[in-house]
């Protein structure tokens, strides 16, 4: 019916000799062609070329969404484990055991086995205690016996600065033979209130001499210690009349167990009446740890949410804008031969949908109103 | 000779009872060059879209080529719009940031062409539109006369039985718009169907049939004598 290229008379352009194109056979004109990928991606990639800089900023707004997603949650993440090493080495896990009073109101003693017996119980890792002592310390024998610097005096275990973390920074702490004779170690607290300013000096302790072999460093998990003068638990005995019943008691368990240590605790420090012992609670470090815990992990969550939101609005957003941009083109396509599901409006709701879309963008879209709005 | 295209009694009515068209008949054969004239509302646009099979008719047969287009699939209808039917648009619809050569090839991308051939092929078309000294052009490089014969050589770089150019002079100055009158007659020539949509009485008087239309009916008929100068 249409003249082929040889029946072109006016159209001096067109090459003579040129096959006929666009003629195939009837089924193969009734039959729609297929797109190779490569033309499905260039078609799909046009909307890219044509606006290289919004392509460039959404990858560089997607690429900084993911680098400050990546960074709140790393630096709170790391802030996280930083304050909870702070709180470690305050000791959540210490607990401590005191006399409390029995029922006539009088104050009860621990029993004087008791560190060794706390020591069996399971998830327990070290224990000590440490005796108060009925004698005062003063810089020498000439001080009137009422300036006594509110020092207390205490009988330690050897052990001690294992469990409750105590470092020196003078001299060193008791040893077994220090610890059997007239030495004492001040608390930092003490050693400023009596003078002493490095070991080697002497004291006068329970109206004896004492000497000075070390000065503690302050202690945050244990302050009793910065304003105490420690001797040995034997030279106690010996000299002070230490009776061995301890006074504090001071038990490091493993995290994990840190309550159900505490709940055996009394009952073991003395079988006999557990109610006459007074059981600190963990520390409240680990509350403050726990609770840090559960903030973080509310805040990041929150943090991640809201980001997400913004993030995903703003993506949501370019791609809405980019829909709206190509969708003149799909009545162009529809146009130039894209099936339906081609020009990507095979989703469209009602059927009448596509055509009108296609319609009204194929057609002189500023001028014309959709025929259903008029 | 047989019509490239044929309405029998169509009819479109839109959702809402407005009747766009009402019991239409029209037949073009190859080689005419039809004006379809008048004011806006006048179911020009809807005749258009029915006779590119855009749309589907609510009553009455369409017919390219001998075909009844309502027993045809979507994909049936696509490849027929692909090889057969070629479209011009007001607003061009060029593909922006893409050179005028592909925009042209893309005018065979769905027609099952091998990509090489089809930049071949749309070379050639845009040199019949007089354009082959602009292939690597974009469309904004190209000026609004330029533009419309880029958007005509994508339509015909398939060799379609028939053209539809929806006011394809309406976005251009006079002068652009006579050369893209003559570039039309000259494809009608070669014996393609060539329907023009505008509301413009004088570009409608120098084609040599003019349809004119008013509320969804045919008003007026004719082939024109003292136009077809």
């Amino acid at each position: 019916m249409t003249g082929d290229a040889a029946t072109r008379p006016d159209l001096p352009a067109t090459p003579p000799g040129a096959p006929p194109p666009g003629r195939g056979g009837d089924e193969g004109e009734a039959a729609p062609a297929r797109l190779g990928p490569r033309d499905v991606l260039r078609v799909g990639a046009a909307g890219l070329r044509a606006r290289p800089l919004r392509v460039f900023l959404s990858a560089l707004g997607i690429a900084i969404g993911i680098a400050a997603m990546i960074g709140v949650v790393g630096i709170s993440t790391s802030s996280r484990a930083q304050l909870q090493a702070t709180l470690d080495r305050l000791g959540t896990n210490l607990l401590t055991v005191a006399p409390g009073r029995d029922f006539f109101g009088d104050d009860a003693k621990l029993p004087v086995d008791t560190v060794p017996m706390i020591s069996r119980i399971e998830h327990v890792r070290s224990v000590s205690g440490t005796g108060k002592l009925d004698v005062k310390v003063y810089r020498n024998d000439r001080i009137p016996e009422g300036e006594s610097g509110g020092i207390s005096v205490l009988a330690a275990r050897l052990d001690l600065p294992r469990t409750v973390g105590l470092g020196t920074v003078a001299g060193r702490w008791l040893n077994a033979g220090t610890g059997r004779y007239p030495a004492v170690v001040l608390g930092s607290a003490s050693a400023d209130r009596l003078g002493v300013a490095a070991p080697g000096a002497q004291v006068w302790l329970g109206s004896q001499w004492f000497t000075v072999v070390g000065i503690l460093a302050p202690n945050d998990l244990a302050p009793e210690f910065d304003s105490a003068a420690l001797v040995g638990w034997d030279v106690a005995a010996a000299r002070l009349g230490f009776d061995g019943h301890p006074t504090t008691v001071y038990t490091r368990a493993e995290k994990d167990a840190v309550e159900d240590v505490r709940e055996l605790l009394a009952a073991t420090a003395n079988p006999r009446s557990p109610n006459e012992i007074e059981v600190s609670r963990p520390s409240d470090a680990l509350a403050a740890e726990n609770a840090t815990d559960e903030a973080f992990t509310g805040l990041l969550l929150g943090l991640g949410g809201v980001a997400l939101l913004v993030g995903g609005v703003g993506v949501a957003n370019t791609m809405v804008i980019s829909v709206l941009e190509r969708r003149a083109e799909i009545g162009l396509r529809r146009s130039l031969g894209a099936t339906r599901g081609r020009s990507g409006s095979s989703s469209s709701p009602s059927r009448s949908c596509s055509p009108r879309s296609a319609g009204s963008a194929a057609s002189r879209s500023a001028s014309r109103s959709p025929p259903s709005s008029r | 000779m047989s019509p490239v295209v044929e309405l029998r009694d169509v009819g479109k009515t839109y959702p809402g009872g407005v009747v766009a068209l009402d019991a239409v008949s029209l037949a073009v054969g190859a080689g005419e060059l039809v004006a379809i004239a008048g004011p806006s509302g006048s179911g020009k646009s809807t005749m258009l879209h029915l006779i590119g099979t855009l749309d589907r008719p609510s009553g009455g047969t369409v017919l390219v080529e001998g075909r009844d287009v309502s027993l045809l699939s979507d994909r049936r209808l696509s490849a027929l719009r692909a090889r057969r039917i070629g479209f011009v648009f007001q607003q061009f619809h060029l593909a922006a940031g893409v050179s005028a050569l592909d925009n042209v090839a893309d005018g065979l991308l769905y027609g099952g062409v091998p990509q090489a051939q089809r930049r071949r092929r749309a070379r050639r078309a845009l040199e019949r539109v007089g354009l082959g000294h602009r292939l690597g052009h974009r469309p904004h490089q190209l000026s609004g006369g330029e533009k419309q014969r880029v958007a005509i050589a994508r339509a015909v770089v398939g060799e379609p039985a028939m053209l539809l150019a929806d006011e394809p002079t309406g976005a251009l100055d006079s002068a652009s718009g006579a050369g893209v009158l003559d570039l039309l007659r000259g494809l009608a020539g070669s014996g393609t169907a060539v329907i023009v949509i505008t509301h413009d009485r004088d570009i409608a008087a120098a084609l040599p049939r003019r349809v004119r239309m008013r509320d969804g009916r045919i008003v007026r008929d004719e082939t024109g004598t003292e136009a077809d100068r």
